[in-house]
């Protein structure tokens, strides 16, 4: 019993062969179109707007006559660990599993996912995203922007701090009145990376190399937090941080701008809470796409990306939700902040120097506070 | 007289800690689920500043609210009386036996306990796939929430066997009861609380749990954590969150309450013949 | 004959701890292999005692030991001394107090999620809490409470939701300690302390033992009541793991759920023994 407890066990976590991806390549497109009718469903996991986002592929289902179901409920991590768990099925219940850009680094896509090659041709959709290579396997749908969240009652849009020693400044003037989370959402991360690249001359952020000389190089920045250690405040997660911005007691937050938005529209928050990106440039982030290799209807999610990262619905999002575009071909003109301030989108730190830059700023900056 | 008098004094100080204990936390509860959509409640308001049911109507109205009460419900008793049997005779063991390894059997009895939960999620879940369990998910759901919350019986249930006393056996034994008249009248008694106890904290874990019930579940059979993550997590919608656990509340106080009916009756300081 | 007796007892404990070690003995497995390297959810898998000496040669891993202990002993402590008193007045029954212990025990019932946006809505900076202390001019202007360096949010939390339990445990265990028993010490002369200390305590013990290791293993473990409420300049141990795995570093996050395991089961022994020896040490 115990024998072949360890050996199914042991089965739970080996690589096997991608079977349906083969059978779907070496189909014409109009061929996958007639068998994704025939399949005549998905079921899409993805961790946020559920609500809003069944509004939203209401057009698909009309067009193609394919019922998308988003599932019940769940966050990130339960999605995800659904996946890992359910690897070795023959046939899941995920169609399309839609994960943060930055998760998508963590599990290696060649065991879990199959390669997208048999799309229909597109330039202009997007597999690598702020520094993330998806490759075959992962499109990016839903472009957002971390920056700052401000309270306009306490702070003037015509004074916001756009530097390390202006953010500086804000909070020596304005103590206990910045506040930043540094797990639980990449808001808080994307602000002190950032902080922490301006601050260390010549460390290179964006090489995903890692050494002693390097992390020694990123002491500036850790002293500079350090120093200023008293007028800051760290908060518990993306949402915390929000939430008391709009309960008076923190001025400004980094925040993800769909985020904020989202709760606004929920009336979670104050309407009146705003948003910039800071001249020294905060990360952009998404979402992205991918078909689990065990896809109960895998050409109805193929069918389903392909609607998903055409021009015409990466413009219907952009005007639904705000987010940036994620086809060059669309028309992303209904931004939340200025086209102007984009061009402070910046990259993220690349892999694995960022974790450990992440890793020795919870050691001498936030375990020391 | 004294007694009486200690009951009082206790009883006005339970009311008053039963006031930071309670009161204030379910007032909260009902006035976040009263926030209309309109305007946030902030925390320098005392009051939300606009309230409505509309959280209520529109909770109800979810299509997967029912559905998920219904599953909810059937799940935690279920699973709640299957633990109870799967531990009785382990904890009959390890209550009444003396043997070499008994306190290192109570230790493993805590595995699952002790499992993080994320390494539970994937990895026994994966494991219940393999076993093709999940051809039925709800039966694969209980039978999951069983095993994870066996400690917890085995537990309680060890400390109720260990305490049936031998006096007691061996005077119905010595009176020519059979052993089914033996068990009711030594065993019985002890035992109910331990059985009250376990039934009442499986089910309530049961009813919590998220992550088992969702990988396996999802996306055909939905529970009740499932709605709250959801509310709770990335969107954050706090006034659902208040809605769902005050829904929860009323089914879960019945429950307790014929639970405790059913378990009542026998104290065992009442009927052991003096005071 | 002893060899039917070990049959028994092995028959016996197949259905709950068999199905145990079988299923979850295989997660186990599973999890200490991956915290040397092997069944990787990243690829290679390959024999590595690396993961184990870089996760435990660091200051966050020392950190969160020892935070993840103060709060599982505390939690465990905190709600068995308040459970036990109220267990032994709740004994017998009296007039209203069925309602009492309702009452007490209606925490079992309120989601520990709910339970901590709830108390962090009561602590915020411009939350209740603060209004009345301001209100009472108690305090000067607004404190603020939330995530607060000793954890005490997060012990608060844990005691609210653990007490009931419990108390749950130790009503059984005192309820089943018969009148003649105490009737017995009275008569001996034995005064209420006394009483507590000879009788009570000694035939409590168990009930003591179980409801303290099921709350510290729990608390130990704790996630989301120490993101939520918790220190922000301290992880726990569960919150370091789900760091790593965020990182895609599975290996090292297995390295710290086992040091988990093992300090839940290391604990929990500890614990047993410590609470058998105050609680029957004093019997002579």
């Amino acid at each position: 019993m115990i024998k072949h407890l360890l050996t199914t066990a042991a089965a739970v976590v080996a690589v096997t062969a991608p079977l349906q991806a083969q059978d779907l390549s070496a189909m014409s497109w109009d061929q996958i179109v007639e068998q994704a009718k025939a399949e005549g469903e998905l079921t899409w996991y993805v961790w946020y707007l559920q609500d809003d986002l069944r509004r939203a592929v209401q057009a698909f289902e009309d067009e193609y006559g394919i019922e998308v179901t988003i599932p019940e409920g769940g966050d990130a991590g339960g999605n995800a660990n659904k996946l890992l768990a359910e690897r070795e099925r023959e046939t899941g219940d995920i169609d399309v599993f839609a994960w943060g850009y930055n998760d998508f680094e963590t599990v290696d896509l060649d065991a879990l996912f199959m390669p997208l090659t048999h799309l229909p041709e597109d330039d202009g959709r997007v597999s690598e995203l702020t520094g993330i290579d998806g490759g075959d396997h992962v499109l990016a749908y839903w472009g957002n922007q971390t920056g700052v969240a401000y309270d306009p009652a306490h702070v003037s849009a015509d004074d916001l701090p756009q530097t390390p020693e202006e953010f500086a400044a804000f909070w020596a003037e304005n103590p206990g009145k910045f506040g930043f989370n540094y797990e639980k959402g990449g808001s808080g991360p994307s602000y002190y990376l950032n902080m922490l690249r301006v601050l260390s001359d010549g460390v290179d952020f964006f090489d995903g190399e890692s050494n002693d000389e390097k992390l020694a190089g990123l002491q500036p920045g850790i002293d500079f937090f350090n120093a200023h250690a008293d007028n800051y405040v760290v908060t518990a997660s993306n949402a915390d941080s929000i939430l008391r911005v709009s309960d008076g007691e923190l001025w400004m937050v980094p925040a993800w701008e769909d985020h904020l938005a989202g709760l606004q529209n929920r009336g979670e928050v104050r309407s009146d809470i705003a948003f910039y990106i800071p001249e020294m440039g905060m990360n952009g982030g998404g979402n992205g796409v991918a078909i689990p290799l065990n896809a109960p209807n895998p050409a109805a999610a193929s069918v389903f990306i392909h609607w998903l990262t055409s021009p015409e619905t990466q413009t219907m999002f952009n005007r639904t939700f705000g987010t940036a575009p994620m086809n060059a071909a669309s028309d992303d003109s209904f931004a939340l902040v200025p086209n102007a301030q984009r061009e402070f989108r910046t990259p993220w730190a690349a892999q694995p120097f960022r974790g450990e830059v992440e890793q020795r700023f919870v050691d001498d900056v936030i375990l020391e506070r | 007289m004294t007694r009486a008098r200690l009951n009082k004094i206790l009883m006005s100080l339970v009311i008053g800690a039963a006031f930071l204990w309670l009161l204030i936390p379910f007032t909260m509860a009902v006035l976040w689920s009263l926030v209309d959509p309109s305007e946030p409640w902030t925390a320098d308001q005392l009051l939300p500043p606009a309230m409505s049911f509309y959280r209520w109507t529109d909770m109800w109205q979810n299509s997967s609210l029912k559905p998920a009460l219904v599953t909810s419900y059937a799940l935690a008793p279920t699973a709640a009386v299957l633990t109870l049997c799967l531990a009785l005779p382990t904890a009959y063991a390890l209550g009444r036996y003396e043997f070499p390894g008994r306190e290192l059997a109570k230790t493993l009895c805590l595995l699952p306990l002790v499992v993080p939960a994320f390494i539970t999620a994937i990895f026994f879940s994966s494991i219940l796939f393999q076993l093709g369990l999940a051809g039925n998910r709800f039966a694969a759901i209980v039978f999951a929430h069983a095993v994870l919350f066996l400690p917890y019986a085995i537990r309680i249930l060890t400390v109720s066997f260990e305490q049936v006393r031998q006096d007691h056996i061996d005077a119905a034994r010595d009176l020519g009861a059979t052993p089914l008249a033996r068990f009711r009248v030594a065993f019985v008694p002890a035992l109910k609380p331990g059985i009250s106890a376990t039934l009442l904290i499986v089910f309530i874990q049961s009813i919590e749990e998220f992550a088992i019930a969702f990988i396996i579940g999802s996306p055909d059979v939905v529970t009740i954590p499932t709605l709250l993550y959801s509310a709770l997590g990335q969107d954050f919608v706090r006034p659902n969150a208040a809605v769902l656990s005050l829904i929860l509340v009323v089914p879960n106080v019945f429950l307790m309450l014929i639970l405790e009916r059913l378990m009542k009756s026998a104290n065992p300081a009442l009927s052991s013949g003096k005071g | 004959m002893t060899l039917r007796r070990a049959a028994t007892i092995l028959l016996l404990l197949m259905p709950g701890l068999g199905l145990i070690l079988a299923l979850i003995g295989a997660v186990v497995y599973i999890a200490v292999a991956q915290s040397f390297g092997l069944y990787s959810l990243m690829g290679e898998s390959a024999f590595s005692l690396a993961f184990w000496s870089d996760t435990m040669g660091k200051k966050a891993f020392d950190k969160a030991v020892r935070y993840s202990i103060y709060v599982g002993v505390l939690s465990a402590i905190f709600s068995v001394i308040l459970a036990y008193p109220l267990a032994i007045w709740l004994r017998k029954p009296f007039a209203g107090s069925v309602t009492i212990g309702a009452v007490l025990k209606a925490p079992l019932l309120v989601h520990g999620l709910v339970a901590a946006f709830l108390y962090i809505n009561i602590i915020s900076y411009n939350g209740l809490l603060n209004q009345v202390m301001q209100g009472l001019g108690i305090w000067d202007g607004p404190k603020r409470l939330q995530n607060d360096r000793n954890a005490i949010g997060v012990l608060i939390l844990q005691t609210w939701k653990n007490m009931p339990f419990a108390l749950l445990l130790l009503t059984g265990a005192v309820q089943a300690i018969s009148d003649d028993v105490l009737d017995a010490a009275r008569d001996l002369g034995a005064g209420s302390w006394a009483r507590f200390r000879k009788v009570i305590a000694p035939l409590t013990v168990s009930g003591l033992q179980a409801a303290m290791v099921i709350i510290f293993i729990g608390a130990l473990a704790d996630f989301s009541f120490q993101t939520i409420a918790g220190p922000t300049n301290r992880q726990s141990l569960a919150q370091l793991m789900v760091n790593f795995k965020g990182r895609g570093d599975w290996h090292s996050a297995a390295v710290v759920g086992v040091s988990m395991m093992a300090i839940a089961l290391i604990g929990s022994a500890l614990l047993a023994v410590a609470a058998r020896m105050i609680m029957r040490g004093r019997l002579k």
